[in-house]
């Protein structure tokens, strides 16, 4: 150390990124060792924001752990509450309701556009284009609007149950629906107006941050990252869930696998998220919610206060919690980022014996380790802000 | 309009019946595969080795090509259902060609060690290091098998069924970042 203070021109400085930089949203850490400007080494430390969730999960009853899913990833905590409840009903061997499985979509769509909202505001303000966070930022808000009408709350949901959904949807959501689908694709060309084709922007994102084909192979990467580098992978097409067989949409693949291409991914899949959204809007079904099954029916309210039965039934269900057989499953959904998977070992019993998260930004966070070296500092920024690493689902 | 009894992505179980038959009969012998809740395929490997070696030719079988890590994960198995063995390592591969998915298994001791896998999937280096931090399980041949969720001072593997639900261990300071990703350790 004391050779480096003394040293104006050593190659071996080292720079450290984190764990408390506006630029890594979240509890990153990331040591450089740079000469000059360029990144010669790089060392990611996770585990900051480790909050032993699938410790947990061995301590809580199914429904418990519930909240603490939405916690893994903040920016888009329904697609994990979906996800964690099809694994428990696949445990179950439980298939939702139609309807249920359209609201379901609908969710998973409204929050796969929040992030990817998320993802390229602040990568734009990282690189200082505050005008369109700004511009983004008031569509969030609207779809967070629309998401607590459906639930009550806004960021941590928590609105899946096993076997439903907590509420069905409130009046006149479709009309809200149907204005949000008209409107956004406006604030989409607008956005793309002001960065798709601005040299200040393809400056600093083209051909920065370049995960190519075989490290995608090779690092298990998912989701956006993986399909801007040209790697043709949906698991909504792949292996459908729900009802994504008899929806309409096209799976958006880029080639250059920067930032460039990434932000051009996500800008696209918004627009055949609303396309899905708009299908789901038409077709969405009457009917019950929920699946018409003893073992994970929540009892109506009213029910629970007139009706002996039905009060021991609710009781149980909450004081003990559900009964899931013994075996074990993986399911996993295309999340906004990437694979989300739950791998569930039950031991029979209301509390599970091992719950295994699987997040896609594990994966990113470790190409990036390896990405970043040969760019400059700035370009890390812009790289990080591109593959929208979330600290809550990387440490769980 | 009525509760649908299958759902829709049952037609995908046809290929996965077809991926469980054919490792039955070219994977079969010693090994035993069977089937989750969900229809998928569990094969469970010998030993350490043997699993190393069904995830290579997994990989390079021309007719199922499980050619990504979806992931890497560990579990205790301290009462003993699956095995008179403590600890139950998994992978979880995907084949992106077909669209199918297995399952693999093996039973580890104690103090035996697996094989790190590293040197085909350059991802497990991360999801190893996860492995051994939570479980303490050793990787042969790891590169750089060093905690990653838990300061390098902590005492314990948190996973394990007998590290208590409530004990922490706070440190007052931050630790030092060690440089290099293939530093020893």
């Amino acid at each position: 150390m004391e050779n480096q203070q003394q040293d104006l021109y050593n190659p071996n400085v080292l720079i450290n990124i984190g764990p408390n930089h506006p630029a890594t949203h979240g509890t990153l850490r990331v040591m450089c060792r740079i000469n000059g400007e360029v990144i010669e080494d790089a060392n990611c430390e996770i585990g900051y924001l480790h909050r032993a969730i699938e410790k947990l999960g061995e301590e809580k009853t199914y429904h418990q752990w519930m909240v603490y899913t939405d916690r893994l990833n903040y920016c888009s905590a329904l697609n994990n509450n979906i996800t964690y409840a099809m694994t428990v009903e696949n445990l179950m061997k439980i298939s939702p309701t139609d309807r249920c499985m359209y609201i379901r979509v609908v969710c998973m769509e409204l929050s796969r556009i929040i992030d990817h909202i998320v993802c390229i505001a602040a990568n734009a303000l990282d690189l200082g284009a505050m005008t369109v966070f700004f511009l983004l930022i008031h569509w969030r808000e609207e779809a967070y609007t629309m998401i607590e009408s459906m639930c009550g709350m806004r960021l941590t949901t928590t609105y899946a149950r096993i076997g439903g959904m907590s509420y069905d949807l409130p009046d006149g959501f479709a009309q809200r629906l149907k204005k949000f689908c008209d409107e956004i694709p406006k604030a989409i060309d607008e956005i793309e107006g002001l960065l798709t084709g601005n040299r200040i922007w393809i400056d600093r994102t083209k051909n920065v941050g370049v995960i190519t084909k075989e490290d995608c192979a090779q690092f298990s990467v998912t989701g956006p990252c993986a399909r801007a580098s040209g790697i043709d992978m949906d698991l909504r097409r792949d292996r459908p869930y729900y009802i994504y067989p008899e929806l309409d949409f096209d799976v958006v693949v880029g080639s250059g696998g920067d930032v460039y291409d990434r932000y051009l991914v996500r800008m696209e899949e918004m627009r055949q998220s609303v396309r899905i959204l708009k299908q789901c809007n038409e077709k969405m079904p009457n009917g019950p919610l929920w699946v018409d099954d003893k073992r994970v029916l929540i009892p109506n309210k009213l029910d629970v206060y007139t009706k002996m039965e039905v009060l021991i039934h609710h009781f149980k269900i909450f004081m003990e919690g559900i009964d899931v057989p013994k075996g074990e499953a993986y399911t996993c959904t295309e999340g906004p980022n990437g694979e989300v998977g739950f791998y569930i070992v039950s031991r029979g019993g209301p509390k599970a014996w091992r719950i295994r998260v699987k997040s896609p930004s594990f994966t990113h966070f470790q190409v990036f380790e390896k990405t970043i070296k040969g760019g400059k500092i700035p370009d890390a920024i812009a790289h990080l802000g591109s593959v929208n690493i979330i600290a809550g689902e990387l440490d769980r | 309009m009525k509760t649908s009894s299958v759902s829709p992505n049952a037609k995908y179980l046809a290929t996965q019946m077809a991926l469980t038959e054919y490792l039955k009969t070219q994977f079969g012998t010693g090994r035993k595969i069977e089937l989750d809740n969900f229809e998928e395929v569990i094969v469970w490997a010998k030993d350490p080795a043997d699993a190393k070696r069904c995830v290579k030719d997994f990989m390079t079988d021309k007719n199922i090509q499980m050619d990504f890590l979806s992931d890497l994960t560990a579990y205790d198995n301290k009462d003993g259902e699956d095995g008179d063995k403590r600890f139950v390592l998994v992978y979880q591969l995907f084949s992106r060609t077909f669209h199918t998915r297995i399952r693999l298994k093996c039973l580890l001791d104690e103090n035996e060690s697996a094989l790190t896998i590293v040197d085909l999937f350059a991802g497990a280096n991360w999801l190893e290091r996860e492995v051994y931090d939570m479980f303490g399980i050793d990787f042969k041949g790891h590169p750089n098998l060093r905690r990653i969720m838990m300061d390098e001072r902590f005492t314990g593997h948190p996973l394990r069924k007998e590290y208590p639900m409530k004990q922490r261990e706070p440190f007052k300071d931050n630790i030092r970042l060690h440089l290099g990703a293939n530093e020893d350790k």
